[in-house]
């Protein structure tokens, strides 16, 4: 049963768990849908009641009913590297590969439904509240009069993307900020606009979710750090491995249970008093380099829960299993 | 006049990976020039940082 790993070819953090999977001998098939129609290619049959289906990479051909589970990291878009690429050869070819897969019997990490609301910020926020963890005031509006009144009841703000995504054209940046005390907030007219009540942080904390397991990590606010985003700090201070209280431990978990993910990397800020305030959760957030940092064994956590044998059971989006009635 | 979140955009960081590792499609992983696995070089990740939370990638929205 081979482990299929869903990315592009420079996802070096991907390596990382390959390493792993090929040390204990676990087949692997590694592929880009980028590559559809060159050098990957797909087949299915539905026939007499049946579905048939493979997939080859770079050489390699795995029968789709053959996967134990399925790793989704960072793929590009299908047919993205077609000699005649368009959005139309685009959706086929998504239409085509993410369709068949949907089809089989494994376990995913994340599974493609879970993954896409996972991503919707609002969407987190409510749901890590009603999974009992501290969140930050919140607004997202595009009221520029109701950005003025939430000012004024939390006058240290931050403001994000609503999103995550960062525009294009041209590239640019767009991190977790903090708003200028006299900010003029007519311009929220124009795009909803997230605004946070700033947590006057002493760590930045990264609990990161594989299955049942947490690896959390955090990273010391130096009294100089400028920036509110640390991927943006300019300090050189390390992650290093810190214990995750009872209480939030159990939040996670159930935070995970409720978005069916396997894989979870949760971001919190801890205050003076020790909270740790609910950021966001990215479902496919990195990890290299808490494990290049701490030491911690994520990669290898990831590895062994793609490696766990099939069960026969049917699998939920999170790879929880229940009995087949 | 641009959305308010704008107002605190800044030039993407782009990271300059290419010459240090290649993938190997045989593999399935990236090399070093002299063969090595890259991602068994931690040093040589931290340095590159791309196994880093980024923010402004095109693709890597998921930090």
């Amino acid at each position: 049963m081979t482990v299929l790993i869903v990315t592009n070819e420079e996802d070096v953090t991907a390596d990382m768990v390959v390493v792993h999977l090929n040390a204990s001998g676990v087949p692997v098939v590694r592929l880009d849908p980028a590559d559809l129609t060159g050098g990957v290619a797909l087949s299915g049959e539905y026939v007499h009641g049946a579905f048939r289906g493979h997939l080859s990479s770079a050489g390699r051909l795995v029968s789709i009913n053959g996967l134990r589970s399925i790793w989704m990291r960072r793929p590009g878009a299908a047919a993205a590297r077609a000699a005649t690429p368009s959005a139309w050869l685009t959706e086929e070819a998504g239409q085509a590969l993410y369709g068949m897969l949907r089809g089989c019997d494994v376990r995913w990490m994340n599974h493609p439904d879970a993954a896409r609301r996972a991503r919707y910020k609002p969407w987190q926020l409510r749901l890590a509240q009603r999974c009992g963890l501290p969140v930050p005031a919140t607004l997202i509006t595009s009221f520029p009069q109701a950005a003025r009144e939430f000012a004024e009841r939390y006058p240290d703000l931050v403001v994000k993307p609503v999103s995550g995504t960062h525009p294009q054209d041209p590239p640019r940046a767009v991190p977790t900020s903090r708003v200028a005390p006299d900010a003029d907030f007519s311009a929220v007219a124009l795009g909803p606009t997230l605004l946070q009540r700033r947590v006057d942080k002493r760590a930045d904390i990264r609990v990161t979710v594989v299955g049942d397991q947490l690896l959390a990590a955090a990273k010391v606010t130096t009294a100089a750090e400028a920036e509110v985003d640390v991927r943006f700090a300019t300090s050189d201070a390390p992650w290093y491995p810190v214990e995750v209280a009872p209480r939030v431990a159990e939040a996670v978990r159930g935070y995970m249970r409720e978005a069916e993910l396997a894989y979870g990397a949760f971001d919190f800020v801890e205050d003076a008093d020790g909270t740790w305030w609910f950021l966001e959760c990215n479902q496919s957030g990195q990890f290299g380099f808490i494990e290049v940092d701490t030491g911690q064994p994520i990669s290898l956590s990831i590895a062994e829960w793609l490696a766990r044998p099939a069960t026969g059971e049917q699998p939920h989006a999170n790879g929880a299993s229940a009995k087949v009635p | 006049m641009q959305p308010f979140a704008l107002n605190y955009a800044r030039p993407a960081a782009e990271l300059e990976v290419t010459a240090a590792y290649v993938y190997d499609s045989g593999l399935q992983l990236n090399v070093l020039r002299d063969g090595r696995i890259a991602a068994g070089d931690h040093a040589l990740l931290r340095e590159l940082g791309t196994t880093t939370s980024t923010a402004g990638s095109k693709t890597h929205f998921d930090d």
